[in-house]
């Protein structure tokens, strides 16, 4: 397969799942209606709201918050003229525009990109990955992360963010109610089946939630890997890159789980429970899609 | 009720209008920006050259017709102007450069100077950008021209006054070696 394909079907499918978030929210309200009647309508657009100021501010800011979050150092040319070089290819491949560069003093490698948009784009690079990586491996892990760059993904993730936060925060008020009982009215359904199958839906939404929030994420990290070797048709560099990665066993010290997500080698999904819950396909697929790249 | 419809028609169409127009006009920009992109990038390299000769000069005095080429590849590079002629001369100077560090190989004095290193460093990452602002461009002039030629957009190339652009072609003469295969 070639990247423009992947990168279609990869779009598709990101589509897709954002479209079944919406479903989602649909379904849980449905729940909602049915188990208390038309009283809890009120309840869905606080929950948006709630998500919406919440992850707004964080999608808004994000360059500025990872830093702080990250303990990231902004750097000038000066300070790594090669790093920069490598940044500028990458960016002339591109046509984006140079974002900010920073470090993180950590030998764990690793690297991310965030910013709400290509204007307000930051990346950030560990100390180990400077030090491990040949010119060709690190011009691949920064073309996957000017990829995130390109695709929007911070807004992406922001979207899924938000959506799944809206369902937790709306499920978790309306089982509340359900405890504290009352709010349930005339207007209400009494079928015990409609009841039993609602009450499930409300529990089980903010988990379905969780689960395409993270579906999203894995399919824009395969979409980032098609993107970056769309920027420099070299998928051997960014595949050594990977293996390095794979191979390596130091994580990041982070200072927090908030941000794990956003690096290029996850920190949380080497003990995460389930395939289902990582925020990155597995490293041996990627690794062995850019190497059915590299045959073509 | 007629006037309504006439009116979401005419709402369509200038709509509809404006998109195609827009959408030539921002790739014809891209292309445009693409190629100063390159013509950047190029300088870059050229201004490079000068240092570069004299550092291996200092080592190597004798190998004046290497430094004779990549003199007169540079003069050629900055003075052309066309698409055809640049990246004609842009092959020219890619090779003499070959040349020039290939000289370079054969004296370990003039290696282990980390002058040397330094330009080498930054020849290879200026030799990426041009490589990239030429694929930026090719690909920017590939889109270019598909709207040019399809369907709805080449409806309105004569409003916008956009042209088809030409390709930025490298002639590398190592690409067309054929290699020697023996059974």
């Amino acid at each position: 397969m070639d990247f423009r394909t992947l990168q279609n079907a990869n779009r598709r499918k990101t589509i897709g799942l954002l479209i079944a978030m919406g479903i989602l929210m649909w379904i849980l309200v449905y729940a909602a209606l049915t188990f208390f009647g038309g009283a809890t309508t009120g309840i869905v657009p606080i929950a948006v709201g709630i998500s919406l100021i919440s992850v707004w501010g964080a999608f808004y800011g994000s360059d500025k918050l990872v830093l702080k979050m990250t303990g990231a150092k902004l750097l000038q040319e000066e300070d790594n003229p090669k790093l920069f070089g490598l940044v500028q290819e990458v960016c002339i491949a591109s046509g984006l525009p140079m974002p900010k560069v920073a470090i993180v003093y950590d030998d764990a490698p690793n690297a991310f990109a965030t910013g709400r948009n290509p204007e307000h784009a930051l990346i950030a690079f560990t100390t180990g990955i400077l030090d491990v990586m040949d010119r060709d491996e690190l011009q691949g892990v920064i073309a996957h992360e000017m990829s995130h760059v390109a695709n929007r993904d911070t807004l992406v993730s922001a979207v899924a963010a938000t959506t799944a936060g809206a369902i937790a925060i709306a499920s978790d008020i309306l089982t509340r109610m359900m405890f504290f009982g009352g709010a349930r009215n005339r207007e209400s359904n009494n079928n015990p089946i409609a009841l039993v199958f609602s009450l499930l839906i409300l529990i089980l939404a903010p988990l379905a939630a969780l689960l395409l929030k993270s579906a999203i994420s894995r399919k824009r990290e395969a979409l980032a890997d098609a993107t970056a070797v769309s920027f420099t048709r070299n998928p051997s560099g960014l595949r050594k890159a990977l293996e390095i990665l794979a191979r390596d066993s130091t994580v990041v010290k982070q200072r927090s789980n908030a941000v794990a997500h956003i690096w290029i080698e996850s920190p949380l999904d080497a003990k995460s429970v389930s395939k289902l819950f990582a925020t990155h396909p597995p490293i041996e697929d990627r690794i062995s899609t850019l190497r059915a790249m590299e045959s073509l | 009720m007629e006037i309504i419809i006439v009116l979401a028609v005419i709402a369509f169409l200038v709509v509809f209008f404006v998109i195609q127009y827009n959408r030539l006009i921002r790739l014809n920009i891209t292309a445009e920006e693409a190629w100063s992109q390159i013509e950047v990038q190029l300088q870059r390299r050229a201004d490079l050259i000068p240092n570069l000769v004299e550092t291996v000069k200092g080592y190597a005095q004798h190998e004046q017709s290497t430094f004779d080429a990549v003199v007169t590849a540079r003069a050629k590079a900055t003075t052309a102007s066309s698409v055809a002629d640049t990246a004609a001369a842009d092959g020219l100077l890619t090779q003499a450069l070959r040349g020039l560090l290939a000289v370079a190989e054969a004296y370990p004095d003039l290696k282990a100077s980390a002058n040397f290193a330094a330009l080498q460093d930054e020849l290879a990452t200026t030799e990426n950008k041009v490589a990239f602002s030429r694929q930026f461009y090719n690909d920017s002039v590939r889109q270019l021209n598909t709207a040019i030629k399809t369907v709805p957009t080449n409806f309105f190339v004569g409003f916008a006054k956009v042209s088809e652009r030409e390709f930025y072609e490298v002639e590398d003469p190592q690409d067309r070696e054929v290699p020697n295969v023996k059974f």
